[in-house]
């Protein structure tokens, strides 16, 4: 009878705050306090279309919000670039030499990619969690989550489900689902990388790859790589029109 | 009279050069007629298919922010704005409601962005009737000359009517499901599984990013509830009082106590940038003209309309050089015969318009000729409905045929036109010819 208690203790499911916890645990990892750059080469992947290879620096201030995605090759697209300030995202095109104001849903650089996947992590903040079993992932035990969006936040996709490895807390996979419950999109995290902050005193986490599948357009994908994770300060400008207007200059 | 009667003699006298010269003038007349009435064909498509995807004679439509930062082109409370249009609108056909919106359409074959018309079949009962349905032969490999599928399905729920070109891309056949793919007002994906009740025959650029659903399933899509809308299209008696009618109706709904967005003459996707950038929350009627919501489209009849000017041009100074010569030449030949005619009393006055109502008449008969036969020539390759293989160019002749369209006004104005260059051709040489004096015309020799 105890040994069944124990059993019951051991596999039951954990509770809202514990989730929430797993959560925090997610975001805060990834957070710095400071700033953030990064070089990402972006690689897409199209049905009966010819591969597609970016490299873009990644620049983020977490402390306000704010984000810098410049594109700098091929040629072609050198000097595009994403500006995230004030929960607006605007995209700037060089060859025409105009801002114009993009969603949430924005294919960067027409990719299969979105600024959620080179944004901080905010699950914890923009997601309400329940959970949904411990199970395998390959050889990792999981713990699969199911997310739903909160009130009056606005996302790209109102419900998420992650695989958070039970040993180390890190995302392994997740799962993006569109308003009428179609699975979108799966995204798989293979490896982690960390980095010492002096900023934030910790460790930060970031993934080494992001493998994007297109679960709608079947045979879509798309791998994020991050290298060149660098930590220290920032030039305040940036985050600022006129420094990504004059990148193609 | 009595020059009009030897000037017509001298044209059939001299008939091997009359007839050259009017094949010449009647075959450029019959060029003209043709590029004119491809020119027109291409108006007509644009009006067509502008108010059958785009917009009505005159649109009202609007803008709705739930805060600064979001924006959706929607009309909240339609009825109550519909009542005001249908009651203040004169000279009103009818107004139907269209839903817009903007998605990705992903089939087997891969996938295209469209613009979403959402469609009302209770509130417009003839819309199955505006479309021409493509053979399978249009979007199939392999496909036949049949046609299958009904437009008026797209009052069942989740129906979608896509054009070939987009049939064609998507890989699909009539009956086939396809998922659209569209992004929320407040930015969350959502989707819907439609079955594809028809396939209609592409109407060149705007049916190229065009695809037309029932209503309901795109207020589905967009989680839209209770009584909204798109727009508001307004169809007129006459199309020319477009512009007046939109005028007279912002004034009347300004006076309703409606909120109205400052005249823009550019279609409503135009928009988005400006009402995203301004900080005013909840609703903006805006109204348009049919013109306004395919301005973008207008190049396309204005660079055909340059093309044929340079064509005729080209042609033009060709025929007036060769007619300018011809009379140099007539004037040299018959020099002793004006010489007998200022002799007999003839003035120089009338031995110029001798001459000038021998390349009236000249003109007049051969660009009647060649405009009569530039007209049976439009009518028939109209009738033949030409195909045109080549995208691009079916998007530019807005149509996946060449169009040929024959305008009475047209047709007469080539006429006065090319007959008035030929007389304009042949005044130099005429008035020289005014100016032999008698004595040195009677002793000219060849």
């Amino acid at each position: 009878m105890l040994a069944l208690f124990i059993a019951t203790l051991a596999w039951a499911a954990p509770s809202s705050d514990e989730l929430v916890g797993m959560l925090k645990v997610v975001d805060d990892r990834q957070q710095n306090n400071g700033d953030w750059r990064s070089l990402v080469y972006i690689e897409q992947k199209e049905k009966d279309k010819s591969d597609l290879a970016y490299q873009a620096a990644i620049y983020r201030r977490d402390a306000d919000d704010k984000l810098v995605i410049l594109f700098l090759k091929p040629q072609a697209e050198a000097g595009k670039g994403y500006l995230r300030a004030d929960s607006n995202l605007f995209m700037f095109d060089p060859t025409v030499g105009k801002w114009e104001r993009r969603t949430e849903r924005e294919r960067i650089g027409g990719t299969g990619s979105q600024r959620q996947d080179f944004d901080q992590s905010r699950l914890a903040d923009e997601y309400a969690p329940t959970f949904v079993a411990e199970e395998k992932l390959g050889q990792y035990t999981v713990n699969r989550i199911k997310l739903a969006v909160k009130a009056g936040i606005d996302v790209a996709y109102p419900v998420v489900e992650l695989w958070l490895d039970k040993a180390t807390g890190n995302v392994l996979k997740r799962q993006d689902f569109a308003e009428s419950g179609r699975l979108m999109r799966t995204t798989y995290y293979p490896a982690w990388n960390k980095l010492y902050s002096e900023s934030k005193k910790a460790e930060v986490y970031f993934p080494k790859e992001v493998w994007i599948y297109d679960e709608v357009e079947k045979g879509n994908q798309t791998k994020v790589v991050i290298q060149e994770v660098d930590l220290k300060p920032l030039d305040p400008n940036i985050f600022t029109k006129a420094w990504l207007e004059s990148k193609s200059r | 009279m009595v020059l009009a009667s030897i000037a017509l003699r001298n044209l059939v006298q001299a008939r091997r050069r009359t007839l050259l010269l009017s094949t010449a003038i009647g075959l450029v007349t019959t060029l003209l007629v043709l590029l004119l009435s491809i020119s027109a064909g291409i108006s007509d498509n644009l009006v067509q298919s502008a108010t059958t995807l785009s917009s009505g004679h005159v649109v009202v439509a609007g803008f709705y922010k739930p805060s600064p930062t979001l924006g959706a082109p929607l009309v909240t409370d339609a009825s109550k704005v519909r009542a005001i249009v249908e009651a203040k609108t004169p000279g009103l056909e009818r107004v139907v409601a269209r839903g817009r919106g903007w998605g990705k359409i992903v089939g087997p074959g891969g996938s295209v962005q469209a613009s979403l018309s959402g469609v009302t079949l209770s509130d417009e009962p003839g819309f199955a009737d505006t479309l021409q349905l493509a053979p399978r032969s249009a979007y199939l490999e392999g496909g036949g000359p049949e046609v299958v599928g009904d437009a008026r399905r797209i009052g069942e729920p989740d129906a979608l009517i896509l054009f070939a070109s987009h049939a064609r891309r998507l890989e699909v056949d009539v009956g086939d499901l396809v998922t659209i793919v569209t992004e929320q007002t407040d930015g969350r994906s959502n989707t819907l599984d439609v079955t594809v009740v028809a396939i209609a025959r592409d109407m060149g650029m705007l049916s190229s990013w065009s695809a037309i659903i029932d209503e309901p399933s795109l207020k589905k899509l967009y989680s839209l509830k209770g009584d909204t809308t798109g727009a508001l299209w307004v169809y007129l008696d006459d199309i020319a009082e477009s512009e007046r009618t939109m005028t007279s109706l912002r004034t009347t709904l300004a006076q309703e106590g409606y909120a109205l967005m400052d005249y823009q003459p550019v279609p409503f996707w135009m928009k988005f940038e400006v009402v995203g950038g301004e900080d005013w929350t909840g609703q903006k009627l805006d109204l348009t003209t049919w013109a306004d919501e395919v301005s973008f489209l207008m190049y396309t009849v204005v660079a055909f309309d340059i093309v044929t000017v340079f064509i005729s041009s080209i042609l033009l100074i060709i025929i007036a050089i060769g007619i300018s010569n011809t009379m140099f030449n007539t004037v040299r030949e018959r020099t002793r015969e004006i010489g007998t005619m200022r002799a007999i009393g003839l003035r120089r006055r009338q031995v110029l318009w001798l001459f000038m109502l021998e390349a009236i008449f000249l003109g007049l008969f051969a660009t009647t000729c060649g405009a009569g036969l530039g007209a049976v020539l439009a009518l028939a390759l109209d009738a033949a409905a030409i195909p045109v293989p080549i995208e691009a160019m079916q998007a530019f002749l807005l149509s996946d045929t060449i169009p040929f369209s024959v305008r009475p006004l047209a047709l007469s104005g080539s006429v006065a036109f090319l007959t008035t260059c030929t007389a304009l051709a042949a005044l130099w040489p005429s008035y020289r010819a005014a100016l032999l004096r008698p004595i040195v015309a009677l002793g000219y020799t060849a």
